[in-house]
C-alpha cells in the first residue's frame, strides 16, 4: 500500500508540475497585470516601471524559472493586488471551502442513498417517480437562480435565515442547502440506477428464494454492490467542490477559495491564481488517494500494489 | 421531557441567537459594499475598495474637494499659498492627533510625502495623481510645511486632497493597517469576512453619531439589497438599478461617471467631421435614457459634471435629428467619403449596467442613418489595449465604448489624457487644442476655468471627438433608521460622519 501511495505521489508530482506550467503560461496569455492593476491614465513610463519592479519585463521563461526556484523554497510569490504573500489569502480561504464541501457531502450522501434505495425498492412506484423528478430537477436547476430564490424566500419573505455571510449555524443553512441539491440529485440517481440493475441479479433472486428479509436484501446485499459507482461520482463531486463552489461562495459571501480564485483571475493577480491552484491540486491529489483506499475497502477484489 | 425541552432550547440558542445578534446594537451600523478591501494601505486609497473604508473615516488629507461644487476647502491644512512656481506652503491645523497618539504636524506631513514618493512602494495615489511630479517637503515650523512639486503644478492643493495621511510611526512598507487622524480608527479586520471601525474619541472635529461601523462585502447586488431589506445591514451605497425597487429606502444619485463613445478620428470615414456629427444627431438619447440607461441619468454633452472646474454650462445637448444626420452622411458621401465601409464598436459588456443593450441600440440608430456598425466585445485587458497608446494598427474605423470618472474636481484630469496629443488615451493631434489645454493647465482660478470651458466648447462644436451619452447614476439602499445622502464622491468614499440616526 505504501509503495502504491509513493508511486501515486510521484505521478501526481509530475502532473502537478505540468499543471503549474500550464497555469503559469496560460494565465500570462490573458493580459498584462500592469494594464489592469494600474489606472487607465497610467503613462507608458509608469507601466514600464511597474513591470520592472515586479519582474514582469523578463521573458516568460525567465519568470517561470524564478517561480520554480522560489517554489522549491516555499516562496509562492507576492499578490500584486493585496501586496502580501500569495499563499496567505489562499490558506485563509481554503478551510472555508473545505468545511463547506465536507459538510455538504456529509449531508448529501446519506440523503441520496436513502432516496435512491427507496426509489429502487419499487421502480415505477409513486415514490420512485416523485424522487426521480425532484432529484433530476435538483441536479439540473441553475445554482445561481436557486440561490437567489432561496435568499428571497427564506431570508426576505419568511425572515428565517440570514441572507449571507458566516458566523452562526444559521449562516450554513442556505449555502449548504443550495450546494446539496446537485449532489443529492446525481447521487440518488446513481444509487437508484445501480440498485435497480442489481436487484435483478441472480444472487438477489437467490436471496429472495431463501427468504432473506427485504430490508436486508436492499440495504446489505444490493446497496453494498452499488457503492463503487456511488463513491466514484461522490469523489468527483467532492473534488469539484474543493476546487471552490464559486457561485455559492460568491452569492452567499462565503470567503472560500472559489471566490478568491475568480477575483484573482479577473484582476490578473497571477501569484494568487497559482497559489490557489497549487493548494487545490495538492488537496485533490490527497482526496483521490483516499477515494482509491475507499475502493479497496469496499471491494476486496481491488488490490493496489 | 425536561431533557427534550433543554435540547430544543439549546438548539434554538445555537441557531437563532447568534443570528439575531447580527441585528445592530444601538449607534452601530453595517455597511455592505461590493468587494473587500485589497489592503488598508492609505497610499493605495486611490483604489476604490480601500478608499471606501479609509478616506475621510480613518485617514484625512490636507485639503478636501467639496462634492457639491468641486471647490477645494481646508481640512487638515487651514490655508495655503503658492510661494513660487514649484512650491506651495500649507498652514496646518493645530491640536490634531493620530490614533496612536502621535502629533499631526509639519514633520508628519514631510514623512507622508517621502513615503508616498518612495519608489519601492506600489502606491496607486502616486500613479494616479502625481505621475509627472517629484514631490519633496520641508518643515518650516511645527504648523507650516512647504511642498515642492518638481514641475509647476497650479492645482497642487486639489491634488493634495488625494494624499491620505498616516501616522509618522507607520513603517515605510505596504501595510495592512492604517493609523490616521480621522473620526474612526481601525478596530479589526477579519479576512474575507468584515472590517470594523470604532469612533476615535480624540478626534479634533465634531464626534460623529455612529459609534461602530462594520463593513461587509457581497459581490451580488441583489444580496446587498436583500441585506438592507432584511435588517442585516443599514446601508448599501451600490446596488443595481433592477434591485432599487423600494421607493422608501432606495435613492439614485449622480456618481461622477459619464458614459461615452470615443470616436477614432484618425480613420475614414470618421476623419470627416460631418460623419462624426451624424453619429451624435442619430441618437435618440431620450429613448436610450428611459429604456436602457435609467430615468435618473442625465444626458451628457461633455465628459465632466458641473461639480468639476472647467465644466461648460453653455454647451447645447445634441438634438435627435436623424434627417439632418442622413443629410450630413449624404453630403460627405457626395464629397467622396466612403460612408458604406463597415465600422466597429469596441465594446466592453460589463462596463456599466445594460452596456450590451446600449451597444445594440446605438448600432440600430446609426444603421438608420446609413452608418453600418458591428460590435466586438472585449474583456477588460484586451479592451484596454484599444483604449490606450500604443494603439493597435489596422483596426479600421471604430468607436470605443467607455466610461469616464472625474471626481477630482478639476477638468485637467479629463482633458489632458483624453484630448491632448500626448494624452495616454487620446486619438487627437490638434495643435490648437493642445495650446488651449496647455494654457488652462498653467492658469489658476477663473482664467483656468475659462480656458477649460473653451476646450470643451472646441471639442463639442468643432472637433466632435466623442458621442457623449449620459452622466451616470448609482443607486443606494438606506435603511429607514438612518439618514445619509450619497453624492458625487460616493463611488470612492463613504463619509461615515455624515450618517445620523432618526431616533
Amino acid at each position: 500500500m505504501l509503495t502504491y501511495i509513493i508511486r501515486r505521489a510521484s505521478h501526481s508530482l509530475i502532473a502537478l508540475v505540468g499543471l503549474l506550467m500550464l497555469v503559469f503560461f496560460l494565465s500570462r496569455l490573458t493580459g498584462d497585470p500592469a494594464s489592469v492593476l494600474l489606472p487607465v491614465d497610467a503613462t507608458a513610463a509608469q507601466r514600464i516601471e511597474f513591470a520592472a519592479r515586479h519582474g514582469l519585463d523578463d521573458s516568460l521563461i525567465v519568470q517561470f524559472g524564478s517561480y520554480l526556484k522560489d517554489l522549491v523554497q516555499f516562496d509562492f510569490g507576492m499578490s500584486l493586488r493585496q501586496q502580501r504573500g500569495a499563499m496567505e489569502p489562499a490558506l485563509e480561504a481554503f478551510p472555508h471551502t473545505l468545511q463547506l464541501a465536507f459538510v455538504t457531502m456529509l449531508l448529501a450522501l446519506p440523503l441520496a442513498v436513502c432516496l435512491g434505495a427507496l426509489a429502487a425498492n419499487r421502480p415505477g412506484s409513486l415514490f420512485d417517480r416523485i424522487t426521480t423528478i425532484l432529484t433530476l430537477a435538483g441536479a439540473s436547476a441553475p445554482t445561481f437562480w436557486i440561490a437567489v430564490l432561496a435568499v428571497l424566500f427564506f431570508s426576505l419573505s419568511l425572515g428565517w435565515l440570514p441572507t449571507s455571510g458566516t458566523g452562526t449555524i444559521a449562516h450554513w443553512v442556505l449555502p449548504v442547502g443550495v450546494l446539496m441539491l446537485r449532489p443529492v440529485g446525481l447521487l440518488a440517481q446513481v444509487v437508484r440506477t445501480t440498485m435497480v440493475g442489481a436487484i435483478n441479479s441472480p444472487y438477489v433472486k437467490t436471496a429472495w428464494a431463501k427468504g432473506v428479509p427485504r430490508s436486508q436484501i436492499l440495504f446489505v446485499h444490493v446497496l453494498r454492490n452499488s457503492l463503487l459507482p456511488l463513491v466514484s461520482v461522490a469523489g468527483d463531486l467532492t473534488v469539484s467542490m474543493v476546487n471552490g463552489a464559486v457561485i455559492v461562495e460568491t452569492i452567499f459571501g462565503w470567503p472560500g477559495i472559489g471566490a478568491l480564485l475568480l477575483n484573482a483571475i479577473i484582476e490578473r493577480d497571477f501569484a494568487v491564481v497559482q497559489a490557489c491552484i497549487l493548494l487545490t491540486a495538492c488537496s485533490i491529489f490527497i482526496l483521490n488517494i483516499v477515494i482509491d483506499l475507499i475502493y479497496a475497502f469496499l471491494d476486496p477484489r481491488i488490490r493496489y500494489s | 421531557m425536561f431533557q427534550k425541552t433543554m435540547c430544543m432550547t439549546l438548539l434554538a440558542v445555537a441557531i437563532g441567537v447568534p443570528f439575531m445578534a447580527t441585528a445592530q446594537e444601538s449607534r452601530s451600523i453595517t455597511v455592505v459594499v461590493p468587494e473587500q478591501p485589497d489592503s488598508m494601505e492609505a497610499c493605495n486609497a486611490a483604489t476604490s475598495n480601500i478608499s471606501r473604508v479609509l478616506s475621510r473615516n480613518v485617514n484625512e488629507s490636507l485639503t478636501l474637494i467639496d462634492p457639491s461644487n468641486g471647490e477645494i476647502t481646508p481640512y487638515l491644512a487651514l490655508s495655503w499659498e503658492r510661494v513660487s512656481d514649484l512650491t506651495w506652503r500649507f498652514k496646518l491645523r493645530e491640536n490634531v492627533k493620530f490614533h496612536d497618539g502621535a502629533d499631526f504636524n509639519a514633520d508628519a506631513v514631510v514623512f507622508n510625502i517621502e513615503r508616498l514618493m518612495n519608489r519601492n512602494l506600489d502606491c496607486s495615489t502616486r500613479t494616479v495623481a502625481f505621475g509627472g511630479l517629484d514631490l519633496t517637503a520641508r518643515s518650516v515650523d511645527p504648523t507650516t510645511v512647504e511642498i515642492s512639486t518638481g514641475t509647476a503644478s497650479p492645482i497642487f492643493p486639489t491634488l493634495a486632497s488625494t494624499i491620505k495621511l498616516v501616522s509618522p510611526n507607520t513603517p515605510v512598507e505596504i501595510t495592512r493597517t492604517s493609523i490616521g487622524t480621522g473620526p474612526y480608527q481601525l478596530d479589526s479586520w477579519r479576512q474575507g469576512e468584515n472590517v470594523q471601525l470604532k469612533r476615535f474619541d480624540g478626534y479634533w472635529g465634531d464626534a460623529p453619531q455612529v459609534e461602530k461601523v462594520t463593513y461587509v462585502w457581497r459581490s451580488e447586488s441583489s444580496i446587498r439589497a436583500a441585506m438592507v431589506a432584511a435588517g442585516e445591514a443599514d446601508l448599501s451605497p451600490y446596488i443595481a438599478r433592477q434591485d432599487a425597487t423600494n421607493t422608501e429606502t432606495d435613492t439614485a444619485y449622480l456618481n461622477a461617471e459619464t458614459s461615452n463613445m470615443r470616436i477614432d478620428t484618425t480613420v475614414a470615414p470618421l476623419t470627416d467631421v460631418r460623419v462624426r456629427k451624424a453619429l451624435n444627431l442619430a441618437l435618440d438619447r431620450e429613448a436610450l435614457r428611459t429604456a436602457i440607461f435609467g430615468e435618473s441619468t442625465v444626458p451628457a454633452v461633455q465628459l465632466v459634471t458641473e461639480a468639476v472646474l472647467g465644466y461648460n454650462p453653455e454647451l447645447k445637448l445634441w438634438e435627435y435629428n436623424p434627417e439632418e444626420a442622413k443629410r450630413l452622411v449624404a453630403e460627405a458621401e457626395a464629397d467622396g467619403v466612403d460612408v458604406t465601409v463597415p465600422m466597429t464598436i469596441i465594446a466592453r459588456p460589463n462596463i456599466y449596467p445594460n452596456a450590451s443593450e446600449a451597444v445594440e441600440a446605438l448600432m440600430a440608430m446609426w444603421g438608420e442613418v446609413g452608418l453600418t456598425f458591428t460590435a466586438q466585445n472585449f474583456e477588460i485587458a484586451d479592451w484596454l489595449k484599444y483604449l490606450r497608446k500604443p494603439f493597435p494598427e489596422n483596426i479600421g474605423p471604430n468607436v470605443q465604448q467607455e466610461q469616464h470618472d472625474n471626481g477630482k474636481g478639476d477638468a485637467i484630469f479629463t482633458i489632458y489624457n483624453k484630448y491632448h496629443s500626448q494624452g495616454t488615451v487620446s486619438k487627437l493631434n490638434d495643435p490648437k487644442l493642445d495650446a488651449l489645454i496647455e494654457k488652462g493647465q498653467a492658469a489658476t482660478g477663473e482664467e483656468r476655468k475659462a480656458a477649460f470651458q473653451e476646450v470643451f466648447r472646441y471639442l463639442h462644436e468643432d472637433i466632435v471627438a466623442d458621442v457623449p451619452l449620459f452622466h451616470m447614476v448609482g443607486y443606494a439602499r438606506i435603511s429607514s433608521n438612518i439618514v445619509w445622502t450619497p453624492n458625487l464622491q460616493t463611488n470612492n468614499e463613504i463619509n461615515l460622519s455624515e450618517i445620523t440616526f432618526k431616533n
